[in-house]
Parts: structure tokens; C-alpha cells; sequence
């Protein structure tokens, strides 16, 4: 296991746009993915960012990583105009470096960012792991296993998009059933696209970095974790999907296959299952919790 | 939405497999003809059968396509 990242203070004389409809760029997440992303041998190299958001990350690659250009889009059209101001506000000498794709994309589903993808030697991408609260299906599931919605799930913030994908859309994807469904269509499309490139994500390990990378291995990369952090889960976050897949499989051999790993600790030391979590938030909604966000990258074999 | 009446968990661990199984069989809305799931080769069928409980007659467990044919 790599050792906990450190706190990084900001390298930028401003500070970025940061709109309610974009992901925070001050999150642990993201301090998590730019440890990633400096060890990721980007110099040089022509990266296309999948779900550009506030910029900062683009800012971050092309000031401190020395990539030679970067791609970037977003599902959210807003969002790629935004990084493109930003950029020039936090690194104006290496904004022209930043080639954005506008319009609403979704992963790399159209003509123009595909000619790109295939001119992309890394791809890096931070996307959502959680089924949209409301889809049917995962509705259906949920009651089956007899698990309520948290207060308060169903109500779409600003950036809904940022943290949930329509997961019933993505059910042709096998790992669709542990919410990575979003991130094994991006692998596929990168595998037809650009065969040679190299994948660097961000996840959330909730449910485990086994099984992340049990994903990237089914796609015909070769994982490695380059960077790892202990994070506070966010108050008010619904964990109903992960209680599901451990009361989905409860009495079946398979039940220690799959154990969610949340923490009642910083260090990471008080291992947590999603059912125990859940029991927790219901006896203090505030209770503190913790998960893992680790960066892997994909190396196509 | 509809689910297919054929899943692929090829490539999947069983764990993973079994839940993939449990959610589509909720979501069907057909469920007068057995769900198709397609398993790698190297998947142990007895004992995922064995998981899904009642459950393991509305599904047909086959490492190859061309066996649904057969029953379908």
C-alpha cells in the first residue's frame, strides 16, 4: 500500500472559478488525483482529460507534469468553457496548450473528441461510481434488498452530473453491477480508439481496489496504483448502493468476496463494512467516515 | 428500461457475477422465459446456482452463447 499523500498548498497566484455545477477543485479527491498525476510520467506526452470540470487539473498537468497538450471535455458544456477560462486565469504561458472539445460529451462519444483520443498518449479521467439515486432499476434492487434511500438522496444538487451516472444506461457493462459500469465504457472505448494509451483514474475504493482493478484487468490493462489517500466521506453522502451489495450477497458463499471498506478513522485503520457504516450514520448522521481514493493506472497489455 | 434477456458477467469474479444476476432479475419485466447469463469458462456454475437459492430457476448459466439456443 503507497503511503497517505500529503497536503499540497495551491502553486497558483489566483484562484479558479469555482461555479455550484463544478466539482470542488479543493476536494481531497482532487489533491489525491494531481499525486497521481505527477507520477504519472506526463511529460511530454498528450494527455485528453474525460470530464474536464473546473480546469484545474489541466492547469496542473501542463504547469507541474510538463505535458506537451492536453484535450479535455466534459459532459456538461458549461464546464469546458469555465476550464478554459480558468486556465488562462492559473497558468496563462501554457493555455494555448489546452485543445478543449466543446459541447456536451459524454465519455468520448463523439467524432471530434474520438480523432482526438487517437492522437492521446495517457487519458485520465475522475468520473462518477454511483447510479443516479432515482434510476429505476437500481430503485428496484435497492427495495429488494429492503434498504431505504437516504433523506435528502434523490434531491439533485448543482452538480449531480459531477457524482452520478444513469446507471441502467450502462448495464451492457459487466462491472455496471458495482458501479463502475461509466468507467469500464470509458476503458472500452480508449481499447477501440486509442489501443496504445495509457488510462490514469481516480476512484473512490468503497468497494475495494481489488476489485477496481479486477476491471482494468477484464479490459486488458495492467493495473497499478501510483497514489492513494484516506478521505473524509462528505456528510449527508448516501452509501444505500454499497449496504445493497453486501445485504445482496449476505448468507451466500460470496459474502467475504465482497466486503465495502469505509473507516472510523483517519488513518485508515479502523476497517468499517458499508452495512456497519450505514448503522453508524443512522445513530449520528454526522459521524464521521472515511474511505480511500486511490489513482491507478491502466498500462494496455 | 428493459433488461436483455442475456447478461454478460464474462470476465467477472462471482461475487460480482451474482449481483449482476440479482439486478437484472429485478429489473425484468418479462420473466416468463429463463435470464441468459453468459459466465467465463473457468466459472464454477454449481456453486453460483447454488448462491442464487430460488432464484437459480429463472436463470440458465452457459460459458458459450450457442447454448442458449438450445433451451430458448
Amino acid at each position: 500500500m503507497l503511503e497517505e499523500s500529503s497536503e499540497t498548498s495551491s502553486p497558483y497566484a489566483s484562484d479558479p472559478e469555482t461555479p455550484d455545477f463544478a466539482f470542488d477543485p479543493d476536494d481531497p479527491w482532487t489533491q489525491t488525483f494531481q499525486e497521481g498525476l505527477a507520477r504519472a510520467d506526463l511529460k511530454d506526452k498528450t494527455v485528453y482529460e474525460v470530464g474536464v470540470g473546473t480546469g484545474i487539473n489541466v492547469a496542473f498537468i501542463l504547469q507541474s507534469c510538463g505535458a506537451k497538450r492536453v484535450y479535455g471535455s466534459d459532459l456538461d458544456p458549461r464546464l469546458v468553457v469555465l476550464a478554459e477560462r480558468n486556465i488562462k486565469i492559473l497558468s496563462p504561458e501554457h493555455a494555448k496548450h489546452f485543445k478543449p472539445v466543446h459541447g456536451s460529451v459524454s465519455l468520448v462519444d463523439t467524432d471530434e473528441a474520438r480523432e482526438k483520443i487517437a492522437k492521446t498518449d495517457v487519458v485520465i479521467a475522475c468520473i462518477p461510481q454511483v447510479g443516479e439515486p432515482s434510476d429505476a432499476r437500481l430503485t428496484a434492487f435497492r427495495e429488494a434488498q429492503s434498504i431505504e434511500l437516504a433523506e435528502g438522496a434523490g434531491d439533485e444538487a448543482e452538480d449531480h452530473i459531477a457524482h452520478y451516472y444513469p446507471w441502467s444506461l450502462f448495464d451492457q457493462y459487466p462491472y455496471n453491477s458495482v458501479g463502475l459500469g461509466l468507467n469500464e465504457a470509458l476503458m472500452r472505448r480508449i481499447r477501440e480508439h486509442a489501443p496504445k494509451a495509457e488510462l490514469v483514474m481516480n476512484f473512490g475504493c468503497r468497494i475495494g481496489t481489488e476489485i477496481i482493478c479486477e476491471c482494468f484487468e477484464a479490459n486488458g490493462y495492467k493495473p497499478e496504483k501510483i497514489a492513494s489517500k484516506i478521505v473524509l466521506q462528505h456528510s449527508g453522502t448516501d452509501i444505500s448502493f454499497f449496504v445493497s451489495l453486501e445485504k445482496a450477497l449476505n448468507g451466500t458463499e460470496y459474502e467475504k468476496q465482497l466486503v465495502c471498506k469505509f473507516y472510523g478513522d483517519p488513518e485508515g485503520k479502523q476497517p468499517l463494512s458499508a452495512t456497519k457504516a450505514q448503522e453508524m450514520i443512522n445513530d449520528d448522521p454526522n459521524v464521521p467516515l472515511y474511505h480511500e481514493v486511490a489513482v491507478i493506472r491502466g498500462t494496455p497489455v | 428500461m428493459q433488461v436483455s434477456n442475456t447478461i454478460d458477467c464474462n470476465g467477472l469474479s462471482p461475487a460480482p457475477t451474482l449481483l449482476r444476476i440479482m439486478q437484472a432479475l429485478v429489473g425484468r419485466e418479462d420473466s416468463t422465459s429463463p435470464l441468459n447469463v453468459l459466465v467465463g469458462a473457468d466459472c464454477n456454475c454449481e456453486s453460483l446456482a447454488v448462491s442464487l437459492g430460488p432464484l437459480a430457476q429463472d436463470v440458465q448459466l452457459a460459458s458459450d452463447a450457442k447454448q442458449f439456443a438450445a433451451v430458448n
